[in-house]
């Protein structure tokens, strides 16, 4: 029977767990994204090099690429001459922040971003460190959001680069990112946002952000791992220093042979996104505030950042009472993240719920539960359900009186 | 961190999902025996309490709060102590322990917080709070 086609909704026992809810991570590929990807393997498939431009299988493959470029784009509200292919947002991040950098050296060797980063951005600024680059690391405001409040007192005089984040990948908050554009531009200093969290679940447009560069991937839009894009403004031929040199691909900012299907499984990604995000978008939040609801209603329970500045599927929350190893075992048929560390000697509690202010028991027992394309109700109320009884039982385990305590509090 | 990470002994899973000899002691304050080490805010808390005759206990409990190795290994200290004498403490060895549950090395400091409560409980401890 196919998705969706029950006459009742699914029991448990009729799911095949553990239940996925970590589309915050990763996503499956789309099945239409799949077909396009499959048309351009095997024998008979559109499987020549796009570079060669000297033959007709080669040229239909350079323009299956430019076809996926321009959906990118459009995404974006970018022009597609400014879509660099990479291997995915981490890639993107690193030629941004290293390219931009390394070449504007001469301008200023001082870059500003933001705690609650990805590593992919933060360990991208602290190799740069050292090499000799200064980076100013802020935190964030209220709830999680970065504003122009927090960056502009970090700007200097030789600064070169501000790199903040669009949609933050623990919390899901939504930075307020124009303003922090507008003041990048009146000081002449470029602005990157890593957009990977964004792209393809809420509108972006690299022009109302006042973005230099931007970083995207795939496979967070249901689109395949292994390739991504860098948004370079203006013609991409004279702004970043390369990493990857050999054949002159991407116009010199990014050798090495196209991938021509996970390109166009990318593109074929976005452009299912800029068709169904709003009303996705909709569905989303309805099954998230229906979560919330029901966690909640345990007590003890702390929403993690901005209630109202967040994309619509994602939803942190941290338990009080609970430890976070136990809880994410206790948990097993749900597939989500934890911002604890714990399995490590550290006990390390999540960097970003740390720079929260959350304290390290609550920072422990966090859990990070991300909806996507083909979560359901039924998925929500069976977490809602297996939640409940879990967090009540440790609690009772740790000497607690469970529900009853906390709701007499 | 990632689910294929937490992987659990046969031991530590039942004792995680059934926590025998989880609970408190109902016996008068004259036969009872309690005693605690750790603290939440640490990662590790472990309560145990004992119902005492004649300088033997005849019923152990514990509460805890902390990873699956923790709870498994205070289910087990909780079991064992029963019919066994207050002065009688040298079987509770955490790194004999350690290897019952087959914890990894670095548990092995929260297998010593459910030594230091179970001894504060018989009123034996060894030394300062670990």
């Amino acid at each position: 029977m196919a998705a969706g086609k029950h006459a009742t909704p699914p029991t448990m026992e009729m799911m095949r767990t553990p239940l996925y809810f970590d589309y915050a991570a990763t996503t499956p590929v789309d099945e239409r994204v799949v077909r396009a990807m499959v048309e351009c393997l095997g024998a008979g498939g559109c499987y020549a090099n796009p570079a060669s431009s000297s033959h007709g299988p080669g040229r239909e493959a350079r323009g299956r690429v430019e076809t996926a470029r321009r959906e990118v784009a459009e995404l974006l509200g970018a022009r597609p001459p400014e879509i660099i292919w990479t291997s995915g947002a981490t890639e993107s991040n690193n030629l941004a922040i290293k390219g931009a950098a390394r070449f504007h050296a001469d301008r200023g060797r001082h870059i500003v971003t933001v705690r609650t980063e990805h590593k992919a951005v933060l360990d991208t600024c602290r190799q740069l460190e050292k090499e000799g680059w200064q980076v100013s690391y802020v935190t964030p405001g209220p709830g999680g959001v970065t504003g122009v409040e927090q960056i502009e007192p970090a700007l200097r005089p030789d600064t070169v680069l501000v790199s903040v984040m669009f949609v933050n990948n623990e919390i899901g908050v939504i930075n307020d990112l124009a303003p922090i554009g507008r003041l990048c531009r009146e000081r002449g200093v470029l602005f990157h946002v890593d957009a990977a969290q964004a792209a393809a679940k809420i509108p972006v447009n690299v022009d109302e952000i006042g973005a230099d560069l931007l970083s995207v991937s795939a496979h967070k839009a249901y689109g395949p791992k292994g390739v991504g894009a860098l948004y370079l403004r203006g013609c991409p031929k004279s702004r970043l220093e390369p990493l990857i040199h050999g054949g002159g691909h991407e116009w010199g900012m990014r050798s090495g042979t196209l991938p021509t299907h996970q390109i166009v499984g990318m593109g074929a990604a976005f452009r299912i996104a800029a068709a169904e995000q709003p009303a996705e978008a909709e569905r989303l939040r309805t099954l998230r505030q229906r979560l919330w609801e029901g966690i909640a209603g345990l007590g003890g329970v702390h929403l993690n950042g901005d209630p109202e500045r967040r994309v619509a599927g994602l939803l942190n929350v941290s338990f009080e009472g609970v430890e976070g190893e136990s809880l994410l075992f206790a948990l097993r048929d749900l597939a989500l993240s934890s911002g604890s560390a714990c399995t490590s000697a550290s006990r390390e509690a999540s960097y970003v719920l740390r720079a929260l202010g959350r304290d390290d028991q609550l920072a422990q027992s966090s859990l990070r539960f991300s909806l996507g394309r083909y979560s359901t109700e039924a998925e929500v109320d069976f977490a809602i359900r297996v939640v409940r009884e879990q967090v009540d039982r440790l609690r009772l385990l740790a000497g607690g009186e469970g529900t009853a305590r906390l709701e007499a509090i | 961190m990632q689910l294929e990470r937490l992987d659990y002994s046969g031991e530590v899973r039942q004792r995680f999902e059934q926590a025998p000899r989880h609970g408190r002691v109902l016996a008068p304050p004259a036969e009872r025996l309690g005693g605690a080490a750790g603290a939440i805010g640490r990662g590790v808390r472990v309560e145990f309490e004992a119902r005492v005759r004649g300088g033997r206990i005849v019923e152990c409990r514990f509460r805890a709060y902390g990873c699956p190795h923790v709870i498994a290994a205070a289910s087990w200290v909780a079991e064992q102590a029963e019919g066994r004498r207050l002065a009688d403490t040298d079987w509770l060895e955490p790194r004999r322990l350690a290897e019952l549950l087959e914890a990894p090395a670095h548990k092995l400091g929260s297998l010593l917080v459910v030594e230091d409560a179970y001894l504060d409980c018989v009123g034996a401890r060894r030394g300062p709070e670990r």
